[in-house]
């Protein structure tokens, strides 16, 4: 909002890890956000990059290290009001409860800010009612608000999870792998409506994200995970198809391999088939 | 392998020895039963129907659904507390003093559900008398028993990630019970309370044999006088009943999910 909010990162991380008996999934990793900056995190499949979101949403405890939002240390933090204040996050599945009608999925945002009466009450009587049907409207399903959560599409799931998100309004906005299985012109929009919850610029987000177009078009920066450690941390325009391929590759019998696009595969893919037919006997050899 | 074939030798010389100890001589079944199932079995045709004994009949059964009713509710009010107490949802194992108060609740729910009703209604009886409410505490402390166990349960076993979710966007557990576990698990619970409620009604029929009004008092009274024509229409009316809560049960499940 103003240059003494930017002083302050809005994340510090100092070192902090984390196993799963024994087996490491996050090695000590530092990391600084400002307040507006918007974190892309990459890295292949088991890299930790839900270990690292599910850190910072305070739902996993560090092994080591200090980890403060907004400067306040997240294991002093309580559970519950203040920590929802801080961080909210967009789970890959969305989570919603299946049975509620969508305005009370999207009112959990608020249970943070409310007595237990109130929660109670709003079962019956729905509190704070016009945020919902603003949040559910900027999200586009405004018509959706009775619809028992279960009968939405998983698109509109996704939506209405975002609209919790945005009820419930945190500093540090996460969201874990939200445009995975999406097409291009859904996951577009739905990073324009993610990074439409941090405009404010005392907040921030960090996404996990592949694409490096979207990275370009959405994150200020981006940070690379490989077996649980840094590998890189970049501005996004720095980001191009070849430094997120030296994240992803496996060990590639054929070398690097350009852009993982269908097409170019088949094309890289075609002439060593050539010489292995060309190995075969031809047609009718063994008649 | 072994000890499976010494276990079915043991069985096999339990069963030799036991059929030692049977009385050959009189006859397996009671011979002079023979004629008066059949003399119970052509009072069906035709039950008692007078107006006079229908009226006796609707009666009864109106005692025996006020019982079944008044047992359930009692019981649910009993059920739900320990059952949200013994589910562990909202308590932890790891705190000092919420561990007991779990163990206290599992506890009593099992010691209430291990007795049975008739049981409950005997030893209700003999402390306070012939009363509705001996009546409605022995369905109401066994199904309580039952219905908490069940509760908790239901309660436990909901998909987690949801209630992740609502404990990341700042949820308490009792929120995050209201909210989550209940929510999910209300369905299921409403459907297994009219599936006691059913069986309530039968063990209310039963209750009234030890005296408390009811169906079961009557088939009592009528099997005495030896008027088994009025026993069928007890009877008839007792499935009818049955019948009626299950059509009920089905139709307020089908309209909870959709």
């Amino acid at each position: 909002m103003n240059a003494a909010d930017r002083q302050q990162p809005l994340v510090t991380a100092s070192g902090i890890s984390k196993s799963y008996s024994q087996v490491s999934a996050l090695s000590p990793l530092d990391l600084s956000v400002m307040p507006g900056e918007r974190v892309a995190v990459a890295g292949p499949s088991g890299s930790g990059k839900t270990t690292l979101l599910y850190l910072l949403a305070g739902i996993l405890q560090p092994d080591s290290g200090n980890l403060a939002i907004d400067g306040k240390p997240l294991a002093r933090v309580k559970p519950g009001g203040e920590l929802s204040r801080l961080v909210g996050i967009v789970h890959q599945q969305y989570d919603l409860v299946p049975h509620l009608p969508v305005l009370h999925n999207v009112l959990a945002g608020r249970l943070g800010q409310w007595g237990l009466l109130r929660s109670a009450a709003s079962l019956v009587w729905p509190q704070d009612r016009g945020l919902a049907e603003a949040a559910l409207e900027r999200m586009g399903i405004g018509d959706k608000i009775w619809e028992r959560t279960s009968h939405l599409s998983g698109g509109e799931q996704q939506r209405a999870a975002i609209a919790r998100l945005m009820v419930q309004s945190p500093l540090l906005v996460l969201a874990d792998e939200p445009v995975a299985s999406l097409d291009p012109a859904r996951a577009e929009e739905i990073l324009r409506l993610l990074t439409s919850l941090t405009e404010d610029s005392r907040r921030a987000l960090i996404v996990s994200l592949h694409s490096p177009d979207l990275i370009r078009r959405f994150c200020t920066r981006v940070i690379g995970l490989r077996d649980g450690r840094l590998a890189f941390d970049l501005p996004s325009e720095a980001v191009t198809g070849p430094t997120l391929d030296d994240l992803y590759h496996l060990e590639a019998p054929f070398g690097y391999q350009p852009e993982p696009e269908p097409e170019t595969q088949l094309v890289s893919a075609s002439p060593s088939n050539e010489t292995r037919a060309s190995r075969l006997p031809p047609p009718g050899a063994f008649r | 392998m072994e000890n499976r074939r010494l276990l079915t030798l043991a069985l096999l010389a339990a069963m030799g020895w036991s059929l030692t100890n049977i009385d050959w001589d009189s006859p397996i079944i009671h011979t002079g039963g023979g004629a008066s199932a059949l003399r119970f079995l052509l009072a069906l045709f035709p039950p008692d129907l007078t107006p006079e004994f229908l009226g006796i009949a609707l009666r009864a059964t109106l005692y025996t659904v006020a019982y079944a009713v008044a047992g359930i509710t009692a019981a649910v009010a009993i059920g739900l507390p320990l059952g949200v107490i013994a589910s562990g949802t909202v308590l932890r194992e790891s705190s000092s003093w919420q561990r007991p108060v779990m163990i206290g609740a599992r506890a009593g729910l099992a010691g209430l559900r291990s007795v049975h009703e008739l049981v409950w209604a005997v030893l209700l009886v003999a402390g306070m008398g012939l009363s509705p409410m001996a009546g409605i505490l022995a369905l109401a402390l066994p199904y309580g028993g039952i219905l908490g166990r069940i509760y908790a349960e239901l309660l436990q076993d909901v998909p987690q990630p949801p209630l992740r979710a609502l404990r990341s966007s700042g949820a308490s557990p009792l929120r995050t019970l209201l909210y989550g576990n209940f929510q999910m698990a209300l369905p299921d619970m409403i459907s297994y309370t009219f599936y006691r409620f059913e069986c309530g009604i039968r063990s209310a029929a039963i209750l009234s044999f030890v005296g408390i009004q009811g169906l079961g008092y009557q088939i009592q009274l009528s099997m005495h006088d030896l008027l088994f024509s009025q026993v069928w229409t007890l009877l008839a009316f007792l499935v009818g009943l049955i019948v009626a809560v299950d059509a009920w049960s089905t139709h307020v499940r089908r309209s909870m999910v959709s």
